[in-house]
């Protein structure tokens, strides 16, 4: 059993399934969200509790590829497979799914989600930085908040908002506090243990009671229990992680390396901006932080490699690490990017493409192997 | 089981390196002076089911015709397919670092080395002092490696150390479709039916296995490239190789040998040797 709080979250899934079937019970209706774009805060404020649904799981993924092309992400198939399996039971109890429009393999498979459950669809405009693009997503959310005040009969005032938004707050908050710890020359904690905080449902007052304990806990961590001070130092960036999947992780780390940093949807970048709980709008605050997220669905995504080279500063980072899901191509043409990037920062780099199956865990760990050596080569 | 072996003398003590390179299709294992990072003796065995032991073996031997013994063991590294396997090893390393470190030794002026093996291929680039700057691999297909090689010395009825001559004598290469060594296979029968001659088709195929050889490489360095692996030995492989990368090849000075000779240097460099 885990140390300094962390065991809490060896049992995440039944903690959330458990809060999960209260509130259904309770007639608190569940909302299952697909990706760091949906605001949380906007199904908060509605008096629902918003569920991650995306699929980390192998076996969900036959299924899904009897309706769905085989070379598109693990991801989308998996997220797919388990409503077609009704083995995903957080999805069996929500009341609404709010998808988005992001990359296309997600758009074309929320189609045939959508015939399986209630749907509202977002439109993510994709130009970064244009003013007309902001204008259509605070009109998005508007809608978005029409429909969920309508649906579940609520009202989300702006002091509805505002509160939620607090909240999501505190949980950034002590989420980004719990990853930079990985900045420290003696990380406290591994990539996988940090990887295993995130939950399922945003802001569970258990979970955040939670996070507090494993921060004041983390400093007193007795060295037997962190990493070795000298391992490679990672900087993962990329596709997320999502639960189930995480064994990615441990392949990183197999080989005497940490992964300081986790540049990705399911790590640093939606914990690393606040709303303005206190703005004039609270709803356009919201809309603004939502949109900064640098995913390569956006179009530029210079965000994405600014905040990169500030990150890969910040943990020290020793290589660079891309992971790229099969049929992302975003990522996959953004990797060149990246590629360019660390050799700026003279950080060895080694991109990764592989699924959800265990096939290639040799060849990733030949290659993991070959990029650690040279970091060790060129430390001495 | 073949050895060459140079006699240095008997030297005292832990002075001797060992790199075990535990390939798909052989074993190699190269012995280094700790004090004067030379090469003492090198040798190679087919690869078998008892790995380890074979390899224990081949060392044992080797160790034997120089006059020494496990005693004189400074340190064993492994590396290549089987590296995780070799119980006489203290580490394993990978073959990406070990063949660039052992082709740097034998040949300092490298760019980029080209390993091309029984079952994968691999492009890696060198910076400064040896060290591995980036690296493609291919270790999915089989037709950008020794293996098409293989079914095509069977198919054809040509000893593999001949197909070099073979491709030498080639007038027109012949164009290989197929993606994949299977269907190659089935095309190859066919291309002899309709009576392509036997050389232009061993050329055509090492005209193919180049073409993947340069889809893997990125952007070629100006620099020396060199050729390393088992099937640096086939003739016409380093003038395919040239033709497809648009840029000289040199075949390493013993390219069966480069992996464990850099496994071996890796061996005397952890054991508290300066470079």
């Amino acid at each position: 059993m885990k140390d300094c709080g962390l065991d809490w979250f060896e049992e995440m899934v039944e903690h959330c399934y458990q809060k999960a079937t209260e509130f259904h019970e309770a007639g608190t209706p569940i909302i299952g969200i697909l990706c760091e774009y949906t605001p949380r805060e906007l199904i908060l404020a509605a008096g629902a509790w918003p569920v991650c649904l995306c699929g980390g799981d192998a076996d969900m993924i036959p299924a899904a590829e009897t309706l769905l092309p085989a070379g598109i992400c693990p991801l989308i198939k998996s997220t797919f497979g388990y409503s077609l399996n009704q083995a995903n039971p957080f999805l069996e109890m929500a009341s609404l799914l709010v998808a988005e429009t992001t990359c296309d393999g997600k758009k074309k498979m929320y189609e045939r989600l959508a015939e399986r459950h209630p749907m509202h669809v977002l439109e993510l405009p994709q130009k970064t930085g244009d003013p007309d693009a902001r204008i259509h997503w605070i009109r998005e959310l508007q809608k978005l908040r029409t429909v969920l005040e309508e649906r579940f009969n609520v009202a989300i005032t702006d002091e509805r908002l505002r509160d939620a938004i607090r909240l999501m707050n505190r949980e950034r908050r002590l989420r980004r506090a719990l990853a930079q710890e990985m900045r420290s020359a003696t990380p406290p904690l591994s990539g996988r243990e940090l990887l295993d905080l995130k939950s399922l449902i945003a802001c569970l007052p258990d979970d955040l009671a939670a996070y507090e304990r494993i921060a004041g806990a983390l400093p007193g961590r007795p060295a037997d229990a962190r990493p070795s001070p000298d391992n490679v130092r990672v900087l993962l960036t990329g596709v997320p992680v999502p639960h189930g999947a995480e064994r990615i992780l441990d392949l990183l780390e197999a080989d005497h390396a940490t992964v300081v940093c986790q540049e990705n949807c399911t790590g640093i970048k939606p914990v690393t901006e606040e709303v303005d709980a206190e703005a004039d709008d609270p709803l356009t605050a919201l809309a603004d932080v939502y949109l900064h997220l640098p995913c390569s669905v956006m179009t530029p995504n210079s965000e994405r490699m600014r905040r990169l080279g500030e990150l890969a500063r910040e943990y020290r980072a020793e290589c660079v690490v891309e992971l790229i899901w099969h049929g992302c191509l975003t990522y996959d043409i953004e990797a060149a990017y990246t590629r360019e990037l660390a050799a700026q920062f003279g950080l060895p780099y080694l991109r990764i493409e592989t699924d959800y199956s265990p096939n290639d865990d040799a060849r990733i760990a030949l290659r993991l192997g070959a990029l650690y050596e040279t970091v060790r080569a060129a430390r001495r | 089981m073949k050895s060459t072996a140079t006699t240095i003398g008997r030297p005292e003590g832990k002075t001797v390196a060992v790199g075990v390179d535990a390939g798909s299709r052989a074993i190699k294992i190269a012995l280094l002076d700790t004090r004067t990072r030379a090469v003492v003796a090198t040798g190679s065995c087919d690869q078998g089911i008892n790995q380890s032991a074979l390899a224990s073996d081949l060392l044992a031997r080797l160790l034997a015709e120089q006059g020494l013994d496990a005693g004189s063991i400074a340190a064993t590294v492994a590396t290549g397919y089987g590296r995780h396997a070799v119980a006489a090893a203290d580490r394993a390393v990978t073959e990406i670092t070990c063949h660039a470190t052992g082709v740097y030794h034998l040949h300092a002026d490298v760019a980029a080395v080209i390993d091309i093996g029984g079952q994968d291929s691999k492009f890696i680039h060198l910076g400064t002092n040896g060290l591995v700057v980036d690296f493609s691999m291919n270790d999915r297909c089989a037709a950008g490696t020794g293996r098409f090689l293989e079914v095509v010395a069977q198919r054809l009825d040509v000893p593999i150390a001949s197909l070099g001559e073979h491709a030498r004598r080639a007038d027109k290469p012949a164009s290989i479709s197929s993606m994949c060594v299977v269907f190659a296979e089935s095309e190859l029968i066919g291309l002899l039916a309709s009576g392509t001659s036997r050389e232009n088709i061993i050329a055509g195929v090492c005209r193919a296995i180049a073409q993947r050889i340069a889809a893997m490489a990125g952007r070629i360095p100006a620099g020396k490239i060199v050729f390393t692996g088992g099937v640096a030995r086939v003739a016409g492989m380093r003038d395919a190789l040239a033709e497809a990368l648009r840029h000289p090849v040199t075949v390493a000075s013993d390219p069966c040998m480069t992996g464990a000779i850099g496994a071996a240097i890796i061996a005397a460099r952890e054991n508290g040797g300066s470079e």
